[in-house]
């Protein structure tokens, strides 16, 4: 019976040291996703919820690429709409229109993707801050001028669709679509992790702080925010891939500014720092009225009021928590560990007198 | 011709040492983190075959009533947790009491309690007995078969014994094996590089051109030759020269605005220098022309810079913070950071042993994990003069050490510069305005005032100094 207890003991250990690593919290995630993925098939959670939340991951997706540039290089960027419209219409002409295997359309989408970053990256050595927002932004309302005018390309004003996706020659379902998400979302969430706990991520960091520090540390300001431009339009152009598999429609009046703006809510209130704090934030920008507010008459009457609440936490948030939400989530946790102590005080003067 | 592609191929040999010196030194450093992990294994599996040899001869004991050290304190422990357990209770009964008095005085108050608090001793005592009962025989037996069972113990135990005296030299044998074999493979690959790394330094000193002689002496490290720098107008920076000799303290001083600053951007290539050169002896063989390298790659041919003002990464701990500063060591590349692989977290774990150890050396191993925010700025200080020791420093520059720290800090500081010089084989340059610090700790020093050098010599040469004793009068009056 003793060396059963030893036994147990081993493997509540082993279990604690695996729930302790990095991964775990975002696989457990994952997993949860999938399970309310079958839930959906099974009927049990409304269909509808779901698309709200493949939706949210694909904009978290998006939005991690844009902490990587903000939160981590400090470069700021207005471009994200324009990069994530370009992924649509990549996958929506050459697998949709022109037929091509998805594998050679991944290959352009990153090709692309690496030139552009490459290209902002350069224009970052010379002109920064606001005045690279604003060339940034000016770039992205090119490409959408683009969008609205090459209509070989991407049917122009009217918008593209994309019907009957296959995946090595077999077809694609919405439900396997979801499941495509789910695994690149996670995917890219330890991607992400990987990247900022390496050489890579804190070297971002040093140049974030100081360019002048950073170099006389060997960190070559070119490499880093090329590296830095360039991971954050594979990550929109990602996110516009999986954007047009989800939606199976694209229409330049998406990509305008609203939509980088919204990307950058979403980091901004989420922690620019922290992977759960820029999920939270997107989950609080784009998925909170498509889930939660939905449900209330009222918004259902005035959908557009769903904006004024996300303005109005928008600014609740960078008034009371400059951090961001996972602030608001370290003080809460904070405070209920605090409460929980005081209670379980009070409960022991209350049950057994004062201490001896 | 020739020459081109005699000096395109030292540069291929030059590539190649450094290289070869690197993979060295990475295995140099990786093996005493193998073997300690090694043995980190040795001893949980023997702590584990400790305790299974324990509890195999938990029941055996108990049956011949032996009380084991063992379980004497496990029967101890049990005990003392019903004892605390009753405590409270008690506490409990005690508080029911008062509150009740409270509510009447009623004498009839005071005998129910009186009487629970017994029922509550007797139940205490039966718990124990019940408890201590656990760790004896339960069975009522004759002379002759306690005494059978305490034979069998005996048996048992030896058997028991054995068989984990067994287990742990299997497991010592297996674990010195295992760290043989590894020393034996890494001292082997260690020893073919050494071979090669002589080789091809034999090759480069051979082929050395007489230039890198004559250009400058061999024990000259750096050599500040007709510096200038104009900012519009203003010539901050006069045609300087100076030689920093290798292995010494080297110290430039000045009053304010002299142009100290701008010299030391020169060096580390902040600043373009209008006119002259910066020559520096990379290694035994090369000497480089540092206005020829970006910033960033001031740090690869081994000179490493201080701030005056510190510049931390605020958002990392002390620890990470070291790890930036070792980021042109690493060799793993994006991809192999993107997928974790075993090259980069064998590479971590050697930077971080690095790091632990000049931690170490400074004494600033209790702030390892804490984040540079709200840190005394003395310590802050050493933070930065720990980060230039990641990266093989062979220069080691110094912005004003000395600037914001009293003079206690300023004192440790002087200590510490000394200690650096020696334990880490590295020259020093610091440009530096506290006259204290400086005469204290520096071999050589060169006196500037408006760009131009006053004077160069010992400190007491300088001290002595009719010019440089003028300008800081000058200065202080
Ligand atoms: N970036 C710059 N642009 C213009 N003038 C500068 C610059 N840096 C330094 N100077 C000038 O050069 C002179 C020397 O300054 P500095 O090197 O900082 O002196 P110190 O470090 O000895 O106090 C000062 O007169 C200063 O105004």
């Amino acid at each position: 019976m003793t060396t059963l207890r030893l036994s147990f003991d081993r493997i509540r250990k082993q279990l604690a040291s695996i729930a302790r690593h990095p991964y775990f919290g975002f696989l457990a995630f994952g997993s949860i996703l999938v399970v309310l993925r079958l839930l959906a098939i099974g009927g049990v959670i409304p269909n509808s919820l779901m698309k709200s939340l493949v939706i949210t991951m694909i904009y978290a997706i998006i939005a991690l690429g844009f902490s990587l540039l903000l939160g981590y290089g400090g470069l700021a960027s207005l471009g994200t709409a324009g990069f994530v419209g370009l992924g649509t219409y990549f996958i929506g002409h050459f697998s949709g229109t022109l037929g091509y295997p998805f594998a050679a359309t991944l290959l352009i989408s990153l090709l692309g993707a690496i030139v552009l970053g490459a290209i902002v990256g350069f224009i970052s050595l010379r002109i920064e801050g606001m005045y690279l927002a604003i060339i940034t932004l000016g770039l992205s309302e090119i490409l959408r001028e683009v969008f609205k005018s090459f209509t070989a390309f991407t049917n122009g004003v009217n918008g593209l669709g994309f019907r009957d996706f296959a995946l090595f020659g077999l077809p694609v379902s919405d439900t396997a679509v979801d499941f495509i998400v789910i695994f690149v979302f996670i995917l890219i969430i330890l991607g992400t992790l990987n990247i900022i706990k390496s050489p890579t991520g804190r070297a971002l960091l040093a140049m974030k702080n100081s360019d002048s520090a950073a170099q006389s540390m060997g960190i070559g300001l070119m490499k880093y925010r090329l590296l830095a431009f360039i991971l954050a339009t594979i990550y929109a152009v990602i996110g516009g891939l999986l954007y047009m598999m989800d939606q199976q429609f694209s229409i330049p009046t998406t990509w305008s500014l609203d939509f980088s703006l919204n990307i950058l809510a979403a980091v901004v209130v989420g922690g620019a720092q922290s992977i759960t704090g820029i999920i939270l934030g997107t989950f609080m920008i784009f998925g909170l009225n498509m889930t939660v507010l939905k449900e209330i008459a009222f918004f259902r009457e005035y959908p557009d009021a769903t904006w004024i609440v996300s303005g109005l936490l928008i600014i609740l948030i960078t008034m009371f928590y400059p951090g961001g939400l996972i602030r608001l989530i370290q003080a809460i946790r904070f405070w209920l560990v605090k409460t929980g102590k005081k209670l379980k005080r009070k409960w022991r003067i209350h049950r057994y007198g004062e201490d001896d | 011709m020739a020459k081109m592609i005699d000096s395109l191929l030292q540069g291929f040999r030059l590539h190649r040492l450094n290289r070869l010196r690197d993979q060295r030194s990475f295995l140099e450093n990786y093996l005493p983190i193998l073997v300690k992990a090694i043995r980190d294994r040795e001893a949980r599996r023997t702590a584990l075959w400790n305790e299974r040899a324990e509890a195999a001869l938990r029941g055996p004991a108990i049956l011949a009533d032996i009380a084991t050290p063992a379980l004497a304190a496990e029967k101890q422990a049990a005990l003392a947790k019903i004892e605390e357990r009753y405590r409270w209770r008690f506490k409990a009964l005690a508080q029911s009491k008062k509150r009740a008095l409270e509510r009447s005085a009623d004498p009839a108050v005071e005998t129910t309690f009186a009487h629970r608090a017994e029922e509550l001793e007797s139940r205490k005592r039966q718990t124990l007995t019940k408890c201590a009962l656990r760790f004896e025989t339960p069975l009522e037996r004759s002379q002759s078969d306690l005494a059978a069972a305490k034979e069998a113990y005996r048996l048992k135990s030896e058997a028991v014994q054995a068989k984990a005296e067994k287990r742990l030299t299997l497991e010592k044998a297996k674990a010195d094996r295992s760290v043989a074999a590894k020393t034996a493979s890494y001292e082997s690959k260690i020893a073919l590089l050494g071979n090669k790394i002589e080789a091809v330094r034999g090759v480069l000193i051979a082929r050395r051109s007489a230039d890198a002689d004559s250009m400058m002496p061999e024990d000259v490290l750096l050599s500040v030759r007709n510096l200038s720098m104009r900012f519009g107008g203003l010539l901050a920076v006069d045609n300087l020269s100076f030689d920093v000799r290798k292995g010494e303290i080297f110290g430039l001083i000045g009053p304010n605005g002299a142009g100290k600053t701008t010299i030391f951007n020169c060096i580390t290539r902040f600043y373009r220098a209008t006119a002259g050169e910066m020559l520096y002896r990379k290694n035994a063989v090369e000497v480089i022309r540092l206005n020829d390298y970006p910033v960033h790659d001031i740090i690869r041919q081994g000179i490493v810079r201080t701030f005056q003002n510190v510049e931390l990464v605020w958002e990392l701990s002390i620890l990470d913070n070291l790890l930036v500063a070792a980021h042109t060591v690493y060799r793993t590349g994006f991809f192999g950071q993107l997928f974790h692989t075993p090259k980069l977290r064998r590479e971590e774990e050697v930077m971080r042993a690095k790091a632990f150890s000049v931690l170490n050396t400074l004494g600033l191993l209790p702030y390892a994990f804490a984040i540079p925010y709200g840190l005394p700025y003395g310590i802050l200080k050493k933070i930065e003069l720990a980060r230039t020791l990641m990266a093989h420093p062979r220069l080691i520059i110094l912005d004003e050490p000395a600037a914001g720290l009293n003079d206690k800090e300023t004192e440790e500081l002087a200590v510490l510069i000394k200690k650096i010089r020696d334990d880490y084989h590295a020259t020093i340059f610091l440009v530096e305005h506290d006259m204290g610090l400086v005469m204290d700790v520096c071999d050589t020093i060169c006196a500037i005032s408006f760009g131009k050098k006053l004077a160069l010599g010992t400190p007491a040469e300088i001290q002595a100094d009719k010019l440089v004793r003028s300008a800081y009068l000058g200065e202080e009056s």
